[in-house]
């Protein structure tokens, strides 16, 4: 299938295509194998949820989809683009362009304001000022935080720093979104209201996005759902 | 100390800087010592290792050998008072002179008794014996001045031959001689023709069995009232710009030392914060404050003992060189005083780091409200 | 960079401690260079003043005034000397002034010069047995109506005026005719006596256009090399005690310099400490090594910058606070600009320090809790 997405500004093929992927880090004398040949497709603009315990290998394999990690093997393919071999200057690049991040903790910068913090990303890569500023300002309205953008982290509650780390992940208009998390510091009734959030926001822009989560709670919000055990991928 | 130790091994470079700022910042000190002792004695050593206890210049000289002269009625005069015990003459010029190929200035001082006015540092060689001998500065020995050469009194043609070498006799940063009386009376005649006489710029003299110099020279200043008596020690610290230069110093000295407890105090400070959380974690685990302070105050005084010692290991072989005409020394006295005052400060300095350490709060460690300040 | 100018303006605190130490260094700096040009104003002014090219002394003065003897027929040659467009003569004289109202041991040191071409900022020679007087002179009584004693002769001296900033050697200067110069030296100093007509040396102002080295050469070639010709600049160096001066304080900046370098680069570092966790996220959202490294170099430029202003501030201070003639302190516009450059240039070195912690900082590390 080759519709164009509902934004229009990607071809649809899939957002994430991980092909064989392995991790391995060497401890001493030791290798600890993190990712063990994991193959992952996630669609043009799928939500899935990949839940697994901790120390299972669900950060790696987010990190590596994000092109924070390169893999020790195997190929790493998002929205088209191979960043399989790319050396860090690209990779730092393509961060900047093609994925958005909600980390589960320190997302935004403390002193910086909410509008600040989504203007970021621009004044790292592209630069287009005026037009970042006024997508800055209609993502803050979207997300509910116009009364607040002028406001610092600490300022804001935990489900308001949630919305402007969201608002900021959709900055530069990703092929691909990746939550670290997004629920484990917020309470039941936060946790699920963020999810809507997320759920609203990707679907009516046609964003992938995959979900990294322990919490069986929030997974009906998603397409789709992946176990990962010990670097291993179970459907 | 384990984990003092430990801490310090993990975090080399911060540590190594703090150690690399207090080194460089005793050496410069050490260093500025050094200099300062070391341009005031190029000026006036000449003063302070000559064998004369008491000085008499003309008032009008205003302590400088450049400017005493002693007119015949003054000197006898001065000789008079009761309770000198011997007296004799001293000249100073500074001449041109021809040495090692070069023309170059020269200092003579002329002395007529060797017990009131010869050089006390004597390192080779001997004193003039008869006319024509000089005793040169030591440091001065690669600028033709060495043991053994002729230097020529320009102009006149006079000869001088170096038969004995000191140290730490330099006048007015030149290159400085001793000589008999009657050979700097030759020195002036020869450079100046025209010259009628060649008075002492000063009287040296010492005090009768029974007087001290302190009330020789108080006698001669109320007796002669055209005489400026002084001690030699005082005739050293009172030689018109010494006491400038050292005050300079000293306004430098004070707030380079205030820079040391500073930046000890305040790394030691930001340290202790930024490592809030684990030590909340270890009191919270069971650790005394005492066992924390005491981890903390032996770092800081492994930083300065450390520090202290590269500021030391980077003067000590330059304290032996010599900086264009000014040779500097070892000043033993000044790295003792140093160490210990910025050591003492040092330790004082990490009173407020100390303070935080004492007012963490175990209980914290659970609601984490003291971590990352 | 953006990022890092707003973190200065909006977390100030965490700057203050480097800023603190800089500010010190800053103000250690310009003091020292503070105290290095007083004390070389105090030897050189006098001679630095000339408003000539050339100084002309005999070749065997080894540039000491007092030395050095023109006679009236060698500068006869000197002034015919093509390129050479004006000639004047200068001596000088250092003794000891009874002031009246002083006791009889508080005696004023005096440099006394007999002048023909005024220097900077002094008036044409006065009438006989007059002089004007320096400024520092007028701690010890001598100041403009007051008539001093020169000298063991105690030649009597009007003061009719005062100059400001000449100084000789660290005496304060008078300035007289010629004719009352020698009359004073001979009188005072008689071994350094000097016969009518003569001088110790020649002011000479070469025609415009003409290299003043050349006619230098030109001048000790006419006199047959009677005479030593150099620029006042080189005379000014000449003069005892200044090289040593010169020398003894410029290792001692130059040390501070350095002292600066590990300073700002040990401050910085535990700035950087501080913000591995920042760094993280940035690096994850894109940020290159070489943008954050930027940024520090940046605050490190800040920094310094409002340093150097406090700095100036204090040193400024100081010049106005402490009287003159009490520590020799002269606060020249362009020594504050040097030390204030050498500070900038420290503290980007002293950032290069950070850097390889910036490079090593994983972006990965801002996934998992950012711990």
């Amino acid at each position: 299938m080759t519709t164009a997405s509902k934004d229009g500004r990607w071809p649809a093929g899939p957002a994430l295509e991980m092909e064989g992927v392995r991790k391995v880090y060497e401890m001493g004398d030791e290798e600890v194998v993190a990712l063990d040949h994991v193959t992952l497709r996630v669609g043009a603009e799928e939500i899935v949820a990949l839940l697994g315990p901790s120390g299972s290998g669900k950060t790696t394999l987010c990190s590596i989809a994000g092109g924070l990690l390169t893999p020790t093997a195997g190929s790493v393919v998002v929205g088209g683009q191979d960043i399989t071999g790319y050396s860090a200057k690209r990779l730092a690049t393509f961060r900047q362009e093609t994925v958005g991040f909600v980390f589960q903790s320190v997302n935004l910068v403390p002193f910086l304001t909410a509008r600040e913090n989504l203007l970021v990303v621009d004044q790292l890569g592209r630069r287009t000022g005026r037009m970042a500023r006024d997508r800055a300002d209609q993502l803050l309205d979207e997300l509910g935080l116009a009364d607040r953008r002028d406001n610092l982290p600490s300022q804001l509650s935990g489900g308001q720093r949630q919305r402007a780390a969201i608002g900021r992940a959709l900055m530069n208009e990703p092929q691909l979104v990746l939550f670290d998390e997004p629920t484990s510091a917020l309470d039941t009734e936060l946790g699920e209201q963020v999810m809507e959030l997320i759920r609203s926001e990707m679907t009516s822009r046609g964003t992938a996005a995959v979900v990294v989560t322990h919490d069986e709670r929030i997974v009906h919000y998603t397409d789709r759902t992946v176990h990962i055990v010990d670097g291993v991928l179970h459907a | 100390m384990f984990l003092a130790l430990k801490e310090m091994r993990r975090s080399l470079v911060r540590f190594g800087l703090l150690m690399a700022s207090i080194g460089l910042l005793v050496f410069l000190i050490l260093f500025q010592q050094t200099l300062q002792s070391g341009l005031i004695t190029s000026f006036v050593g000449a003063i302070r290792n000559q064998s004369a206890p008491v000085l008499v210049y003309s008032v009008d000289g205003r302590r400088n050998l450049q400017g005493s002269i002693i007119t015949p009625d003054l000197q006898q005069k001065i000789v008079s008072v009761p309770g000198v015990g011997s007296a004799g003459e001293i000249g100073q010029g500074t001449f041109s002179v021809a040495a090692g190929g070069r023309l170059t200035s020269a200092a003579i001082i002329g002395y007529q008794n060797a017990e009131l006015g010869s050089p006390t540092t004597l390192v080779r060689g001997r004193l003039p014996a008869a006319d024509g001998e000089v005793v040169a500065l030591a440091s001065s020995a690669g600028d033709g001045f060495g043991l053994g050469d002729t230097v020529v009194v320009q102009p006149g043609g006079r000869k001088l031959r170096v038969v004995g070498q000191a140290t730490e006799i330099g006048y007015q940063a030149s290159p400085t001689l001793f000589s008999t009386y009657p050979t700097f009376e030759q020195a002036v005649r020869a450079a100046n023709p025209d010259a009628r006489t060649a008075p002492p710029a000063v009287i040296a003299v010492s005090p009768a069995p029974g007087v001290t110099d302190a009330e020789l020279v108080a006698r001669i200043n109320d007796t002669v009232p055209g005489a400026d008596a002084v001690t030699r020690a005082d005739a050293v610290s009172s030689t018109p710009g010494v006491a400038q230069v050292q005050q300079s110093f000293r306004i430098i000295f004070l707030l380079f030392g205030l820079v040391v407890p500073l930046v000890t105090g305040l790394f030691f400070l930001i340290v202790t914060l930024q490592k809030a959380s684990s030590l909340t974690l270890l009191r919270a685990l069971g650790a005394p404050s005492s066992a924390l302070v005491r981890s903390l105050l032996f770092q800081v005084a492994l930083v300065l003992v450390v520090g202290i010692g590269v500021g030391i290991g980077l003067y000590a072989p330059l304290a032996s060189q010599t900086l264009g005409s000014i040779p500097l020394s070892f000043q033993t006295g000044a790295v003792v005083l140093w160490s210990v005052v910025l050591f003492v400060l040092g330790l004082a300095s990490a009173f407020v780091a100390v303070r935080r350490v004492l007012h963490i709060d175990p209980i914290e460690a659970t609601t984490g409200a003291g971590l990352g300040r | 960079m953006r990022i890092a100018w707003l973190e200065l303006r909006r977390r100030p605190s965490r700057f203050v401690t480097a800023t603190a130490i800089l500010a010190l260094l800053a103000t250690l700096l310009m003091l020292l260079g503070g105290l290095l040009d007083g004390l070389l104003s105090g030897s050189t002014s006098a001679v630095a003043a000339q408003r000539g090219d050339l100084l002309v002394f005999s070749s065997t003065a080894e540039k000491s005034f007092v030395r050095s003897r023109i006679t009236p027929t060698q500068r006869t040659t000197v002034a015919q000397v093509p390129g050479v467009a004006e000639v004047g003569g200068i001596g000088v004289a250092q003794l000891a002034a009874r002031v009246p109202g002083n006791g009889p041991r508080d005696l004023a040191d005096v440099a006394l010069f007999g002048y023909e071409l005024a220097p900077k900022a002094v008036p044409p020679p006065p009438g006989p047995g007059e002089a004007y007087a320096d400024s520092s002179l007028e701690r010890k009584g001598v100041r403009d109506g007051v008539t001093i004693e020169v000298g063991p002769a105690r030649t009597p001296i009007r003061i009719v005026g005062t100059v400001r900033d000449l100084s000789y050697s660290d005496q304060g200067t008078l300035w007289a005719s010629a004719d009352t110069w020698r009359t004073t030296i001979n009188a005072n100093l008689p071994e350094a006596g000097v016969g009518p007509g003569v001088f110790q040396a020649l002011v000479v102002r070469v025609d415009p256009g003409a290299d003043p080295t050349s006619v230098a050469a030109r001048i000790d070639r006419g006199t047959a090399g009677a005479t030593e010709s150099l620029t006042v600049r080189a005379a000014v160096n000449a003069i005892p005690g200044v090289s040593q001066q010169r020398a003894t304080f410029n290792q001692i900046i130059g040390v501070t310099v350095v002292i600066a370098v590990v300073v700002v680069a040990l401050f910085f570092a535990l700035l950087t400490v501080e913000r591995t966790v920042l760094y993280g996220v940035l690096k994850a959202l894109g940020a290159t090594s070489g943008t954050l490294f930027g940024g520090v170099v940046l605050q490190g430029v800040v920094v310094t910058a409002i340093a150097s202003a406090v700095g100036a501030g204090i040193a400024l201070l100081l010049d106005v606070v402490i009287p003159p003639g009490s520590i020799p302190y002269t606060l020249l516009p362009g020594r504050v600009l040097t030390s204030a450059l050498f500070l900038l240039v420290a503290a980007v070195f002293g950032c290069v320090f950070s850097l390889r912690r910036v490079l090593r900082i994983d972006p990965a590390s801002a996934i998992g809790g950012g711990q």
